[in-house]
């Protein structure tokens, strides 16, 4: 079971405030909740939602059909009043007759807010409809209230109020527990966006340094690495620009913290001569990609999937890389914290593609289990060790032993230009071709390491989706949404983009006579890979040109359309 | 352990400057300055980018980090806030730190973290033979500007002063004791250094030779308050045909490692992180 509630309004109005405060209440009785934003790049105006799907289940995926409008705005209402289900509730600033809203609310949140003593209430006015709307106990809420502004008893006591009216008017109207989800018994589960999760899986993955510049949809990972500096350890530094920034995480990360970056496509863009860098001196870096739509400034605030390719050619020479591409917010911690492991393992830049559906998002996350910080780099006392020390010595499978300066006796040298096993700049042809092979060494090494894609349900007759990044579990619950009735795919979805699996050992890929593939893009992403990689193109590309993501309506619709065709 | 000797200093990378060029001036005394702060070479990071000088962190014998052009600012600060028991000193040319590099020096100045900045100032682009910089002289004929270079030069002394860039000096390639002296200040000020090393190019700029800098530079005396940022200002934007030597400008701004806390004493090593996280986990409750 499962309520899609959307709260819109102008920006700066509080959505985001009362999105938090229910989805909080929804953790604390043990409820599922998944919330994407559709935000404009603007601080204050224009139309923006919160949309929160509650469930008694976990969801990760946008749905169109909104049961509960809580609009904040005259014209928010004008947009999306109309388009709410049979059956459902609008709950509005302005009378009804203005805005021709035949399921609104008797009541008018502004009002309440009013009434409460500040109109800014509205935004708990708002998160009181929805927590009793879907029937959640009133402590939840009480205890967040106080959480969150009983720091100045004035705050609290108008919210308080405001709290107080919104459940009078709703048990006056007889619509208090209009979409009741069944309650359970509370869990210790994480309420997080998926910029929180990336930098609580950087965390975990041990990061003690990140420089950026902010950009959307990607500053939300340094604004939460920034607030947890003093209890978890990190340095967060905001770079000038992009350069400065992922130079800076060359030098931190030579130094001996483990270090990353985060930017959109555009910034990313900035930063690639650093990739090269990272590549020539075998420099272990995370580089979160969080994608907007482009090309150039795009659609700042909403979300695609077309940074694959800017990710996997970025930077002049040939050199090895990871690319990771979490699916859901709580994968985006786990492949975070594994970015920062495997980055320091094979001394390279690993990449984690996310995008604004999953920064911006927010779930329940179960809480991490999380263990000791295990290092790939040279003790002191190894280093000491050592009788001598070269930071490229040549080895078998190109991953040279990396101590860090100044904690030994050995000097650690790296350079941009083509180097001697000492890490000094050369000329001559000899060393040159054996530096390069080293480095191709340790392309086939992490070629070799790549992980089997998970594949369901290995029927190989069946036609075969494709899908990676947040798309996945859209593609997943629209599957389901086919039912068995329905026309039936297998499900392939990637987690590592790069490099790939030999998917040609995968029967579901080898076999399938029509591979889907469902991409967030305007093409030339994931289609042109496959051909390359593993001979084999898509025969239809399922794309998004718009930036707002898939919902599993319109993919229900477009995969059902797949099986006519096929 | 022994004090540190120049023979520790000294390394068999062969050397690609030209011969006769100022760089080897700046490699001698960095050596001797390293030797006269007691600094054993595992404890000294040289960072640099692209070009000529730039290569210097190659010929003496300590960590190196040899970056990408204009970009070793950048890298050079992130170590020492990681390694803060590095002394890092970062060697740049005049296209990588006031053309490539100008908008991190900039912002090293207004960060202030405890790195000195070493610019190789020889008024041109060497290693791309002969090129304006830009320190070239307006009206000076190089490649690329067969008519004369129609920018004015920068004056990125009076830029850095006007910045309170916490420590700004100018030093000549050729007087090793002065820039011996300058460096050693430099390295031991706690908090971003800056110091402009003149020096004539032998292969592109036949104008600005040894004997130039020697009729126009003189050494600023005690007549000279550097703690006075108008002074040290006037001194910089002089325009009297005049080179001054010395330091010109210093404050005591507190380095940032100095006045920010990032939560573990050592960045490389963090210790805790399961229990710090259970803590950190317990706020998104």
């Amino acid at each position: 079971m499962d309520i899609n509630l959307r709260i819109t309004g102008a920006a700066g109005q509080g959505m985001q405030t009362a999105a938090d405060l229910v989805g909080k209440a929804l953790a604390r009785a043990g409820l599922h909740v998944f919330i994407h934003q559709d935000i404009e790049s603007r601080i204050r105006g224009g139309v923006n939602f919160s949309q929160l799907r509650c469930a008694d289940h976990p969801v990760s995926a946008p749905r169109d059909r909104v049961d509960v409008l809580i609009s904040l705005s005259e014209p928010s209402l004008r947009a999306y009043g109309p388009a709410v289900a049979e059956g459902g509730l609008v709950f509005s600033t302005v009378p009804v007759e203005t805005a021709g809203c035949p399921r609104c609310a008797p009541f008018f949140l502004s009002e309440l807010a009013k009434a409460a003593g500040n109109e800014k209430t509205v935004s708990t006015v708002a998160a009181a409809v929805a927590a009793s709307v879907l029937g959640l106990p009133d402590p939840l809420l009480d205890t967040l209230v106080e959480e969150r502004f009983g720091a100045s008893e004035k705050l609290a006591d108008v919210n308080r109020r405001a709290l107080a009216l919104a459940r009078g008017a709703m048990n006056d109207a007889g619509l208090a527990g209009r979409f009741a989800l069944p309650t359970a018994p509370a869990t210790d589960r994480l309420f997080v966006s998926g910029a929180n999760a990336v930098a609580l899986g950087a965390l975990a993955g041990g990061c003690t340094f990140m420089a950026a510049y902010p950009m959307s949809p990607a500053t939300g990972i340094m604004t939460t690495l920034s607030e947890l500096t003093h209890e978890a350890g990190c340095w967060v530094e905001q770079a000038e620009d992009e350069i400065a920034a992922i130079n800076m995480v060359a030098g931190a990360s030579y130094a001996g913290a483990r270090s990353m970056t985060a930017t959109s496509g555009g910034g990313f863009a900035l930063m690639t001569e650093g990739v090269s860098l990272l590549g020539m001196i075998e420099c272990p870096a995370v580089i979160v990609i969080a994608q907007r739509p482009g090309p150039a400034t795009g659609l700042p605030t909403r979300t695609a999937q077309g940074d694959l390719r800017l990710a996997l050619h970025a930077g002049h020479g040939r050199f090895a890389r990871v690319i990771l591409a979490p699916r859901t917010i709580a994968e985006a911690f786990d492949l975070t914290a594994r970015a920062f492991d495997l980055a320091e393992r094979w001394q390279i830049p690993v990449f984690v593609l996310t995008d604004q559906l999953l920064q911006d998002g927010q779930t329940l996350i179960d809480r991490p289990e999380v263990g000791p910080v295990v290092r790939h780099v040279l003790t002191a006392a190894e280093a000491a060790a050592l009788p001598a020390y070269e930071r490229y010595a040549y080895t078998d499978d190109g991953v040279s032993p990396m101590a860090l300066p100044g904690t030994s006796r050995h000097l650690v040298c790296v350079d941009s230009d083509e180097h001697d096993p000492r890490g000094h700049l050369i000329e001559d042809a000899p060393t040159s071709r054996a530096m390069c092979e080293k480095r191709l060494r340790k392309v086939a090494t992490v070629e070799a390491a790549a992980p089997a894609p998970e594949c369901t349900p290995h029927d190989p007759a069946l036609p075969l989706v494709v899908s990676w990044g947040s798309t996945s579990p859209v593609v997943a619950e629209a599957l389901t949404a086919l039912g068995t009735g329905g026309p039936r795919f297998n499900h392939l979805q990637l987690t590592q983009l790069w490099p790939l699996p030999d998917l040609r050992a995968v029967p579901a890929f080898r076999d399938c006579a029509r591979l889907i593939l469902v991409e967030h893009c305007a093409g030339d992403g994931l289609d042109g890979l496959l051909a390359q990689t593993q001979l084999r193109a898509p025969d239809r590309c399922i794309l998004k040109l718009d930036g707002r993501p898939f919902t599993v309506e319109e993919l229900t619709a477009r995969l059902a359309e797949e099986d006519s065709h096929g | 352990m022994a004090d540190p000797t120049l023979q520790d200093y000294k390394n068999d990378v062969p050397n690609a400057w030209c011969p006769g060029c100022g760089n080897f001036g700046i490699l001698q005394v960095l050596q001797k300055a390293l030797v006269t702060l007691g600094l054993p070479p595992e404890r000294v990071l040289l960072c640099s980018g692209i070009g000529q000088a730039p290569k210097i962190v190659h010929y003496l014998n300590a960590n190196a980090f040899d970056g990408l052009h204009g970009r070793e600012l950048s890298s050079a600060q992130a170590a020492k806030l990681v390694a803060d028991d590095l002394t890092v000193i970062v060697h740049s040319g005049d296209g990588g730190a006031y053309g490539e590099g100008g908008n991190h020096f900039l912002h090293a100045m207004r960060r202030n973290v405890d790195v000195t900045h070493v610019v190789h100032d020889n008024h041109i682009y060497g290693l791309t033979k002969g090129q304006a910089s830009p320190t070239t002289d307006q009206g000076q004929k190089v490649a690329v500007h067969p008519d004369g270079v129609a920018a004015l030069p920068m004056n990125p002394l009076a830029l850095a002063i006007s910045q309170s860039c916490p420590f700004v000096a100018q030093s000549l390639s050729s007087q090793g004791d002065h820039l011996l002296d300058i460096l050693c200040q430099a390295i031991r000020h706690p908090g971003f250094s800056y110091v402009n090393v003149l020096q004539p190019c032998v292969s592109w700029d036949p104008i600005h030779t040894y004997a130039y800098y020697q009729k126009h530079c003189y050494r600023l005396d005690a007549s000279h308050d550097p703690t006075d940022q108008g002074a040290a200002l006037r001194v910089a934007l002089a325009h009297d045909g005049r080179i001054p030597l010395g330091v010109l400008y210093h404050n005591d701004r507190p380095a940032l490692r100095a006045i920010t806390e990032p939560g573990c004493a050592d960045l490389r090593d963090c210790p805790d992180r399961p229990a710090r996280l259970a803590r950190v986990f317990d706020r998104f409750r």
